[in-house]
């Protein structure tokens, strides 16, 4: 029984460690969530004094952790990215001090889909001899990733996005030679007559019985991924948002955030209706029109601030494999009629303020 | 319904979702208006006449609340 759920596990570790090109099936680690693993890695790397640089468009899940070690001694430095999500190179360059502990990025913004180019901050990172960690929760599984051939040092995702996996599950990539101390330790089924934490991957990150139904699960969303190719689920978002964005952009009296470029976001797109708030325009498309969108700010106020959304929010779509262009059309027409209803309401808000 | 109740967390909302509905009362979770409350993303719509008895209800449950106000969304009168 304990040998057959072993086997599942490392199962899906392997296919997983194939699917990003991982040195060997033991770099790749199990965690809870993408925001488990990020932790993992930032608690595990950096100590008072430390020096680390990220973006303004983190999520709350590296920010968090980061403002918290601020407190306990670690210097932060935020490098702002431009309006549309963008980071200007120079200045991720300029941030970066000998001695700099870590460099944390995103693949893409959670708000906008903007794509950070991660090849190009990882050659950075290696020029500079700064560890780099990317956070993958977005485009894990959405969009192809080669961590040997990127260079990143340590890689969290989540499994329940584009890996197609159930909720509570995610891991952390570690390349060979980078060192992680852990952030648990305890039982790991293994050098059981020690009462020290054992050295090596994954049982050195992975204490406690694991998640092995989820993991299962995980591993059946990537096999069926590698049946269809990521490079197709790519495709397929690419197309769903470029149809949303071209849609959308003919809409009078709405806003579109982010590169408004299929070819440089991932699966999501923000937006805002005018007259409307992002909560109103959510509520209308779930009961009037059965759709599905995320308001509000999406975990990631900094994110807003460089956008100029904050603190109002915006209105997010995602997609993902199963999405159909004809479900694009659907929520195009939809936002058509909310967009008139926003326009005609604040008029009425303005003859009531009037009078 | 015409009164809102917003909350610190999803963790009370659905909790405040379940005692009211238990004890008769009518509940709807809704997206969480920010500029009632920035706080959680679900606040929970209520009938306002029933104020009193409803924080007797949650605090008896310990359900912890935000905020209680008189919402009439003009989203109501969409179509």
């Amino acid at each position: 029984m304990s040998i057959a759920a072993a086997r599942l596990v490392e199962s899906s570790r392997g296919v997983l460690a194939e699917f990003f090109n991982a040195e060997d099936p033991s770099r790749i680690v199990f965690t809870q969530n993408a925001t488990h693993a990020l932790n993992m890695a930032l608690y595990g790397l950096l100590r008072p004094g430390d020096h680390v640089v990220t973006t303004s468009i983190e999520h709350n899940s590296v920010m968090r952790p980061l403002r918290h070690l601020e407190m306990s001694g670690v210097e932060v430095t935020v490098v702002s990215c431009k309006a549309d999500g963008t980071m200007d190179m120079n200045r991720l360059n300029d941030a970066l001090r000998p001695g700099t502990r870590l460099l944390v990025s995103t693949h893409a913004s959670n708000v906008t889909g903007t794509l950070l180019r991660i090849e190009a901050i990882s050659s950075l990172a290696r020029d500079r001899d700064v560890p780099y960690l990317v956070d993958a929760a977005q485009t894990a599984g959405a969009i192809p990733i080669d961590v040997q051939q990127i260079g990143v040092d340590l890689m969290a995702f989540s499994g329940h996005k584009g890996l197609l996996g159930p909720t509570g599950t995610g891991g952390l990539y570690i390349r060979d030679g980078v060192m992680l101390p852990p952030l648990m330790r305890g039982g790991t089924g293994s050098d059981s007559a020690h009462e020290v934490q054992p050295d090596f991957l994954p049982d050195l990150h992975e204490s406690g019985t694991l998640n092995v139904a989820g993991i299962a699960g995980l591993g059946a969303g990537v096999r069926f991924l590698r049946e269809i190719g990521v490079e197709s689920a790519r495709e397929h978002e690419r197309e769903l948002v470029s149809q949303l964005i071209v849609g959308l952009s003919e809409i009078p009296g709405i806003t579109i955030y982010g590169p408004r470029d299929a070819a440089l976001q991932c699966g999501v797109v923000s937006f805002n209706v005018d007259g409307a708030m992002p909560s109103e325009v959510g509520l209308i498309l779930d009961e009037q029109f059965g759709i599905m969108a995320r308001t509000g700010l999406h975990c990631a106020p900094s994110a807003h601030r460089t956008l100029g959304t904050f603190p109002t929010g915006t209105v997010r779509f995602s997609f993902g494999w199963f999405n159909t262009t004809a479900e694009v059309d659907g929520a195009l027409e939809a936002l058509h009629k909310i967009a008139r209803w926003a326009k005609s309401a604040a008029k009425d808000e303005v003859k009531t303020w009037m009078a | 319904m015409d009164g809102l109740i917003s909350f610190f967390a999803s963790h009370h909302a659905i909790r405040a979702e379940t005692v009211l509905k238990r004890n008769g009362l009518a509940a709807r979770l809704i997206p969480g208006p920010k500029e009632l409350s920035p706080n959680c993303g679900v606040a929970l719509r209520f009938e306002y006449a029933q104020r009193e008895n409803v924080v007797t209800i949650l605090t008896s449950k310990s359900v912890r609340i935000d905020g209680i106000h008189f919402y009439r969304p003009r989203t109501d009168d969409w179509n």
